[in-house]
């Protein structure tokens, strides 16, 4: 008798292996509806990243020192010295971001497809927790490297914490565990980082994918309306759809790879508290909340900005209570479509304002300087033409 | 009247107890953990900093020292030397001095402000805090106000 059957037979002997069996049976073969595609892969994109990131995460986290005087030398050290540690640190890098991306993907698509409406409310608010707890992953992972930009990017991001009504200037010090971004603060990001989110994220997605495969994917029937699949119609989840997520997955490390060696990150100087450099913006995916407080100033202006950039969470959370139609197929939901394209829009729009300002750009042949609020003001040179016609 | 000889009454008041004991049990365990997340005063004083080599700085010329974790700007007059925390009052960023203008920019959100810390044009809310100047036997000491 072979090793693998002498194993089965063990557990035979003291478990009910054969439920455990059935059930395993059940999930791999189960039928997913017909309209499940390409775009149903951005979940386990997400769920694989969130491996790739603990797996890295925990290589790194062998050489990384979380100390203000040793974390930037250590971050060095391993992309220098430890074999690989380039590789796993890029791959850690640009993993945070992707995540980010594909968790996004995966939202949208949910989103478009009414796949948030009942009965998978809960599958949603807990997709939009996940959603939540990948951008804070992303926010206090930034911190970790101790450098000019993460330092004064999480000075002005937890600056951003004391316009909160009421609580904002004991939230600050609580976030940075000081009045200031200090050793204390890269302490408290980093157990965040490394313990607390990453218990909290999987039991997050444990219960999504449980929620998940307790009511199968959508279809585009109307609400109460589902029939179940029939074999002949449904896809298998084993093999088809698993094959789908195998080409994903090869493609996935391709792409973590490819951007790894040819776009890497750079370390940066050392943080210094004393100087700040100039133009410090945060990641990408701050980007448009970070341009639309910049219109709400003054005490009250303040409040209504942080009003202005916690709403879209708040729409997010409720949304399958607030839209309550029976209509899964976007055609059939113009509102919500719309909505939900501003939406997006206004994010990417935002975004990219936040980008741009406080730079020159070129547009059409003249050159403007974008101003704090995403204004363009023409730069016109002594003779009084454009720049750029002057050239 | 409470008949507490009922034995789902009885069983009621038990269940209770029980709820009641439990969560004094809970607070009893929790609080102290979230009172330990607070952070502790640290930082050192903030009071009579001395600016080591102020007496070396010229007319014109600004230092950026930390006095109790935070970032203090120190400039020299021609007869007076002035100090303001330097964390500009709009995101924190830190404000350097121009002397040929006689301002304090922000690098971050082009803001500027004037000789007194008052806010010439930009984003701030507020002035830039001023700290107090003692000058002692030709050393400089720096107090928050």
């Amino acid at each position: 008798m072979g090793l693998g059957r002498q194993i089965e037979s063990f557990l035979d002997d003291r478990f009910d292996t054969e439920t455990a069996r059935g059930f395993v049976d059940k999930q791999a073969h189960k039928r997913l509806p017909p309209n499940t595609g390409w775009f149903h892969v951005f979940g386990s994109l997400s769920l694989l990243l969130f491996v790739s990131q603990t797996i890295t995460g925990i290589l790194l986290l062998i050489y990384y020192r979380p100390t203000p005087e040793a974390a930037h030398e250590s971050i060095q050290y391993i992309t220098a010295e430890v074999y690989f540690g380039w590789l796993y640190r890029q791959i850690h890098a640009w993993g945070g971001t992707l995540m980010i991306l594909a968790v996004v993907f995966h939202m949208v698509r949910t989103y478009f497809w009414g796949a948030y409406k009942k009965p998978r409310e809960l599958t949603w608010v807990t997709g939009v927790l996940i959603f939540i707890g990948t951008i804070t992953f992303g926010f206090t992972g930034y911190l970790l490297p101790w450098n000019q930009l993460a330092f004064w990017a999480t000075t002005v991001g937890t600056e951003s914490a004391n316009k909160v009504p009421l609580i904002g200037s004991w939230l600050q010090y609580f976030l940075r565990g000081g009045d200031a971004v200090t050793g204390e603060t890269l302490s408290r990001f980093f157990v965040v980082h490394v313990i607390i989110l990453p218990w909290l994220f999987t039991g997050l997605v444990v219960v999504h994918l449980i929620l998940m495969r307790l009511n199968n994917l959508a279809t585009f029937e109307r609400v109460g309306e589902e029939k179940p699949s029939p074999p002949e119609y449904g896809i298998p989840f084993f093999p088809v759809h698993v094959a789908k997520e195998g080409v994903v997955v090869v493609l996935l490390l391709a792409v973590l790879v490819t951007l790894s060696v040819l776009v890497p990150w750079e370390i940066g100087e050392p943080a210094d508290p004393l100087s700040t450099p100039a133009h410090i913006k945060p990641e990408w995916y701050f980007l448009p909340s970070y341009q639309l407080l910049k219109y709400f100033e003054g005490p009250y202006g303040a409040i209504i900005g942080i009003f202005a950039c916690s709403l879209p969470f708040f729409l997010l959370f409720l949304w399958p209570f607030l839209d309550r139609g029976k209509e899964r197929h976007p055609k059939r939901r113009p509102l919500a479509v719309g909505f939900g394209l501003l939406g997006l829009l206004g994010a990417l729009f935002l975004g990219y304002l936040g980008h741009i300002s406080e730079t020159e750009q070129t547009f059409f042949g003249k050159r403007y300087y974008i101003d704090l609020l995403g204004r363009p003001n023409e730069i016109v040179d002594d003779a009084g033409t454009s720049e750029s016609k002057a050239h | 009247m409470m008949d507490i000889s009922e034995p789902s009454t009885r069983r009621g008041f038990l269940d209770w107890l029980i709820a009641a004991c439990s969560s004094v049990a809970g607070a009893a365990l929790v609080i102290p953990g979230l009172v330990y997340l607070w952070p502790a005063a640290k930082g050192g004083a903030a009071e009579n900093v001395e600016v080591e080599g102020a007496s070396d700085m010229s007319p014109g010329q600004a230092r950026t020292i930390q006095i109790a974790g935070k970032a203090v700007i120190v400039v020299r007059k021609r007869s007076e030397y002035r100090a303001f925390l330097a964390a500009c009052t709009h995101l924190g960023c830190l404000v350097t001095w121009d002397s040929s203008r006689n301002e304090f920019l922000c690098p971050c959100h082009a803001a500027v402000f004037d000789e007194n810390g008052e806010v010439v044009s930009g984003p701030p809310p507020s002035p830039l805090p001023r700290y107090q100047i003692k000058e002692v036997g030709g050393k400089v000491y720096v107090s928050a106000a």
